[in-house]
């Protein structure tokens, strides 16, 4: 029953944790718009106690049949750890070409370099602005390829996470008058619920 | 008098978050508003001589709550809170009469800074 209670979160903390993704989302398309000198259209922050296993289904910006690519990147802090996901719909590239003034063949070949550049950039800023909020120090790893050309199914396996239930954070970016789509996903291990919930009741404190 | 305070934000932390940044010293009754649309409500009540305005909501967002209270001539000042940083979101909502714009998290310090700048404190 304890434990219930420790894994979980209630509403007050859900929007508390929207909003402070609100923000680091913010910072974080503020970076990439600036670099790309585009607009980037902001949703509204989708936070979510899930099982990993539910993963898939979870992923609302992207559809379970399309084609996609992903990186991952690992992040730890202060007792807090997870691993942020970006995954791309493959129907982005060709308009990413015409954003980065590429030809279609050098696109292919830069890819990979886009997509951990891009990586690099969200999940970084992203958690800056989110651990400042807390107080949280995070370091991120290197990004790692899970998959180009894919569907969901494959890119994301639930049986590569050691933990079973996850704190997930999905932010699906937009880039304004371009078809590019893709979704930022954080994943909180089970073990960081109860501290990152400590933190936030923290801040919802008078 | 008071001077009415309306905070709109579709976050209950962020409109608890803005109404404690708000300086003690100033004399004011702050209402609170979820989306756009309840803010014009509650501004037609009286409750909204200044507008502290959240960007990114559902029902009617910040940009467009902009347009309305431009284009009816709306009398309120609205101070736009938001984390959207993006310089075109400042362009757009200063081109749509904000009067200024403060990113999230809003600091006691800043808006007392925009406040002074108004003249409001």
């Amino acid at each position: 029953m304890q434990d219930e209670v420790k894994f979980s979160i209630d509403e007050e903390q859900r929007d508390c944790y929207q909003e402070i993704s609100n923000v680091a989302m913010g910072q974080a398309a503020d970076l990439l718009a600036r670099l790309l000198k585009v607009k980037v259209i902001l949703p509204i922050p989708q936070v979510n106690l899930i099982e990993v296993n539910e993963l898939r289904m979870a992923l609302t910006g992207v559809h379970k049949d399309d084609s996609v690519s992903g990186v991952c990147q690992g992040f730890i802090g202060d007792g807090i750890a997870g691993e942020a996901l970006l995954i791309f719909n493959d129907t982005s590239f060709s308009d990413i070409s015409r954003l980065l003034n590429y030809q279609e063949a050098e696109v292919h070949s830069h890819e990979l370099e886009f997509l951990m550049d891009i990586a690099n950039i969200l999940v970084g800023a992203f958690l800056h602005g989110f651990g400042e909020q807390l107080d949280v120090g995070f370091m991120q790893g290197h990004p790692s390829v899970l998959g180009q050309h894919v569907n969901l199914s494959e890119l994301i396996q639930p049986n590569h996470y050691r933990w079973s239930k996850t704190l997930a954070v999905e932010i699906s970016y937009q880039i304004d008058g371009y078809n590019i789509n893709c979704d930022l996903l954080l994943l909180f291990t089970e073990d960081s619920i109860p501290v990152l919930n400590n933190k936030i009741n923290y801040l919802l404190e008078d | 008098m008071a001077l009415s305070i309306l905070i709109c934000d579709d976050s209950s932390f962020a409109r608890k978050q803005m109404a404690r940044a708000v300086p003690a010293e100033l004399d004011a009754e702050i209402s609170y508003a979820c989306n756009g649309e309840e803010a014009l409500q509650a501004i037609e009540e009286g409750k909204g001589e200044l507008l502290f305005l959240d960007l990114t909501m559902p029902v009617l967002d910040g940009f467009e709550t902009l347009k309305v209270i431009r284009k009816n001539d709306i009398n309120t000042m609205v101070i736009v809170v938001s984390g959207d940083i993006q310089p075109e979101a400042y362009q757009e909502v200063m081109a749509n009469g904000a009067l200024d714009f403060i990113k999230k998290p809003a600091s006691k310090d800043k808006i007392r800074e925009v406040l002074t700048k108004f003249g409001i404190l």
